[in-house]
């Protein structure tokens, strides 16, 4: 073995150690990068070279970088960023709405809604009295305000949902986009090498999964060229180097729907964000919004009920007091139209019906709230239907595939205005004789507070909103609690990973010093080779 | 496990955030001194401060309708105290001048009563804010007026009662109509003779629709030259014919008869008969008297009883929702120091590095 032998071990030397000095300035480099998987440099004995029967060394090699990386780990994060997405998405619609109903603060129905009755009571202890008349009538307007105020703050928070849903659908959209695009690029650096070396454009590829299971829920597989497949209720959102657009459309009740790949894929999204958008505002819109509108439909109906049997002060008779409730009807038929009218407004349950046909000319009306059959039978063209107080009639021909809905709540709120304006009519008294001194009418009013009603389901006023508050309380607390529990869940995992990929600055410190000292000793072998060329030389 | 210094970076500013957190909710209730600030703090604490604020609101309005109904009351009591007080007089005019023969006399005891009359009416028809108080429901019309055509007068109001709520399902009624309290009702035996030995009797009747008893006096036997037959249905009435009786004179004003000495007879028995309805009345406004007595005690204890259910309501309301001034505090103390050392270890653990001991 010759002298120049001693250069090329003392060269391997110098170049690993260099080679390891870089990958700790990586290391140093991107102890902030999130995301950011620590490398080591792998060294391994060079081939060893035989000479007269003995096998001497030849030096160093660097064998790769290691990227201390676990599959397990980054698998557990993913379902937790969508299991966090989904409760953080809960807990701030939740707490928005919690606020409306926020009685703590006398925020709500609860104070309009006595005081409206107590003005029935004041009115009691002076039915002719003027000041309790225009007292009640402000009272009155007072609920309806704080009412459709509430309604109004709910609404918001739903189109705000639906905001939120088309923004993480574009934000969904440009990150599958990105991993498409590093998937390409991943199979082209790793293309024909056996390790998986595209270490840099993988951390990228994480980060973006990581973001992009925050929003929505997906499975994912990596094919063996490095490739992502990335699949959002059950649809493809990425594979290989393309990517589907998630697309959001308006449906009948006037939410959006997800759609990828031109299939609506809404039902399947139950995670991330978007999962907890979806699911929220179905709860609001059944609980807190259905709720607050039966509530305030029980009050019309009740109030003008009574109000209609009493006697105003000018002895008129029959008057509402509230405005009526009114129908309102959704049309999903080809060619015909159909109007609703109350015939008996104490027969109406408020629940919303659906209106179909079948092929042999029958119409069934379903309780959309319970689904049972109301009512059914052969259709006669342009015959009305009628059932629980309610008369429809339809124009024009109907078809098999023809549907209809009735609702008395929708527009609940946006008709809630008090009837009387002229405080005369309020009727205090039972009957036209006993004007102006009667109040018993007013007496069975304030009864009203204490009765229980059946369209409420045997609650009274004040304790069915009770239950909308605490229904809202309870989701809201539930909501907080688990992103809590989501988040320290998710915490820990992150430390989890970080305890495996992450830098530690003291670490690569030593090693800085470590291959400082291995490069040295490296140019010291260098030198030292050198003077004993030069003895040679000298010779 | 291997520590990174991300994750003691982590770890610090998610126990610094958890502890800030912490503080700012402690410090929040300090400030508003409240431990319920929205209902998913504490459902339950929370439906249940619903509930008691909705009772106490409801109690604080039941406590309104109280003193409405005593003040009320109370007003009525003192109209018909001066009622009852009149009544008084009369029988004490009555008794002075029932024999009394002189004519100067008898003009000057017509005359007073004639007064003692237009202050029964007017106090029947005693206004308290617009409202008439004696006339039932139809508390925009007097409750008695004299009708010129029948010489009587006569009650336009009617058996309304007006509730009012004290409790839940509970009323009473804040006034006394004018038949109870204006028109009298004679309580047995009767007697059928005067004290001079004339047949003399008393048929009642009482109109359902208005509560009104009429009274009719039949003094002597049929077909005598002085028999005598007159109806008075309220104290106005029986005053008026007291009025005119120490004139010789009916209610129309015409002689009671046109023999000087039947007429006298006529009178007598007259100012006789009606001592028995006058004392009678007099009874009658007591015990209307002591009826509102007992509904002013009623609803004093119903006062009394609520004020006792606000206060033990406001106690429940305020350990439901309030938040414990000291507990808190100790709580803000205990945080703070967890805060502090937490500062503390942060500044050492961050600081230190192995870079600072390579030279």
């Amino acid at each position: 073995m010759s002298l120049f032998g001693l250069f090329d071990i003392a060269k391997s030397a110098i170049f690993a150690s260099q080679t390891a000095l870089t990958v700790t300035s990586q290391n140093i480099a991107n102890v902030n990068t999130p995301g950011f998987t620590r490398r080591e440099a792998l060294f391994a004995v060079a081939a060893p070279v035989a000479l007269s029967g003995n096998l001497l060394g030849n030096g160093v090699t660097i064998t790769g970088i290691k990227r201390y990386y676990d599959q397990f780990i980054q698998t557990q994060l993913l379902g937790q960023y969508e299991n966090y997405g989904r409760s953080s998405a809960l807990n701030q619609t939740l707490s928005q709405i919690e606020q409306i109903f926020n009685e703590a603060k006398n925020i709500g129905l609860a104070v309009p809604l006595t005081d409206f009755f107590n003005a029935w009571q004041e009115l009691a202890t002076n039915p002719e009295g003027f000041v309790q008349r225009s007292d009640l009538l402000q009272k009155a307007n007072s609920l309806v305000l704080a009412a459709k105020q509430m309604e109004r703050g709910i609404t918001d928070n739903l189109e705000s949902v639906s905001d939120s849903i088309d923004n993480i659908a574009e934000r969904v959209n440009a990150i599958a986009s990105e991993i498409a695009a590093i998937n390409g690029k991943i199979v082209q650096v790793e293309a024909g090498s056996q390790v998986q070396n595209a270490n840099d454009l993988r951390d990228q590829r994480d980060v973006l999964m990581n973001e992009l299971a925050t929003l929505v829920d997906f499975s994912s597989y990596e094919d063996e060229n490095g490739s992502m497949t990335i699949m959002a209720g059950m649809r493809n959102l990425v594979s290989g180097e393309t990517s589907n657009s998630l697309s959001t459309r308006t449906n009948e009740e006037g939410d959006k729907d997800l759609y990828l790949d031109g299939i609506n894929i809404t039902g399947n999204i139950k995670k991330g964000q978007l999962g907890g958008l979806i699911s929220v505002r179905d709860t609001i819109r059944t609980n807190s919004l259905n709720g607050l509108r039966r509530l305030i439909a029980s009050l019309i109906q009740e109030i003008n009920a009574l109000h209609r049997s009493g006697y105003g002060l000018d002895g008129t008779t029959d008057n509402d007091f509230f405005a009526p409730l009114q129908l309102s009807t959704r049309d999903f038929s080809s060619g015909a139209d159909m109007t609703a009218t109350i015939t008996d407004s104490s027969q109406l349950t408020l629940d919303e019906y659906s209106i179909q046909f079948d092929a042999s000319g029958n119409y069934f009306v379903y309780n959309k709230q319970n689904g049972t059959l109301v009512t059914s039978g052969a259709y006669v063209s342009g015959s009305p239907i009628s059932f629980d107080g309610i008369e429809i009639s339809i124009t024009g021909t109907v078809t098999s595939t023809d549907k209809f809905t009735v609702s008395p709540l929708t527009d609940v709120m946006r008709n809630f205005q008090v009837a009387i304006s002229d405080q005369q009519k309020i009727a205090a008294a039972s009957s036209n004789a006993a004007l102006p001194g009667d109040n018993s009418n007013a007496l069975r009013i304030v009864q009203l507070y204490q009765n229980s009603i059946a369209n409420l389901g045997g609650a009274t006023l004040s304790s069915y909103y009770g239950g909308l508050v605490s229904t809202i309380g309870s989701m809201s607390r539930a909501a907080s609690d688990s992103l809590t529990f989501d988040d320290n869940l998710l915490s820990e995992l992150n430390t989890k990973r970080e305890s495996l990929s992450g830098v530690s600055l003291d670490e690569e410190a030593a090693n800085l010093i470590r291959f400082q000292r291995s490069y040295q000793a490296g140019a010291k072998m260098i030198q030292i080779t050198d003077e004993l060329l030069q003895t040679l030389l000298d010779l | 496990m291997r520590i990174t210094s991300f994750m003691i970076f982590n770890q610090l500013t998610r126990s610094l955030q958890r502890n800030m957190e912490d503080f700012a909710k402690l410090n929040s209730q300090l400030a508003s001194g409240k431990r319920i600030e929205k209902p998913s703090d504490d459902v339950i604490g929370m439906m249940r401060s619903l509930d008691y604020r909705l009772s106490i609101n409801n109690t604080e309005q039941y406590k309104r309708n109280i003193e409405e109904a005593n003040f009320h009351l109370q007003f009525t009591d003192k109209v018909l105290g001066s009622v009852s007080d009149s009544l008084l007089k009369l029988k004490e005019l009555l008794s002075m001048g029932g024999n009394d023969q002189t004519d100067e006399n008898r003009s000057f005891y017509s005359n007073q009563a004639a007064e003692w009359r237009d202050f029964l009416l007017e106090l029947s028809n005693t206004k308290l804010r617009d409202r008439y108080i004696f006339s039932g429901y139809k508390t925009d019309q007097v409750a008695f007026s004299y009708n010129s055509s029948t010489c009587h007068y006569d009650y336009n109001g009617d058996l309304g009662k007006i509730q009012i709520p004290f409790d839940t399902g509970a009323t009473l009624p804040s006034n006394i109509q004018g038949s109870e309290a204006f028109s009298l009702t004679l309580k047995g035996p009767l007697p059928t003779e005067l004290p001079d030995g004339t047949p003399l009797n008393y048929t009642q009747t009482t109109d359902s629709s208005t509560g009104v008893t009429t009274i009719t006096v039949e003094i002597g036997n049929a077909g005598d030259p002085d028999y005598d037959t007159f109806s008075v249905s309220n104290l106005m009435d029986v005053t008026n014919v007291l009025s005119y009786a120490w004139q010789y004179k009916d209610i129309d004003g015409s002689d009671l008869h046109s023999d000087a000495a039947i007429r006298e007879e006529m009178a007598a028995h007259r100012l006789m008969a009606l001592s028995i309805p006058l004392d009678d009345a007099g009874n009658q406004v007591l015990q209307v008297q002591a009826e509102i007595g007992t509904r002013q005690v009623h609803l004093n204890d119903q006062k009394t009883r609520l004020d006792n259910t606000a206060l033990n309501l406001k106690n429940a309301l305020s350990k439901t929702e309030d938040a414990d001034m000291e507990e808190t505090t100790t709580e803000i103390l205990k945080t703070d120091t967890a805060l502090q050392a937490l500062r503390e270890s942060a500044s050492r653990l961050i600081s230190q590095s192995l870079l600072d001991f390579l030279k």
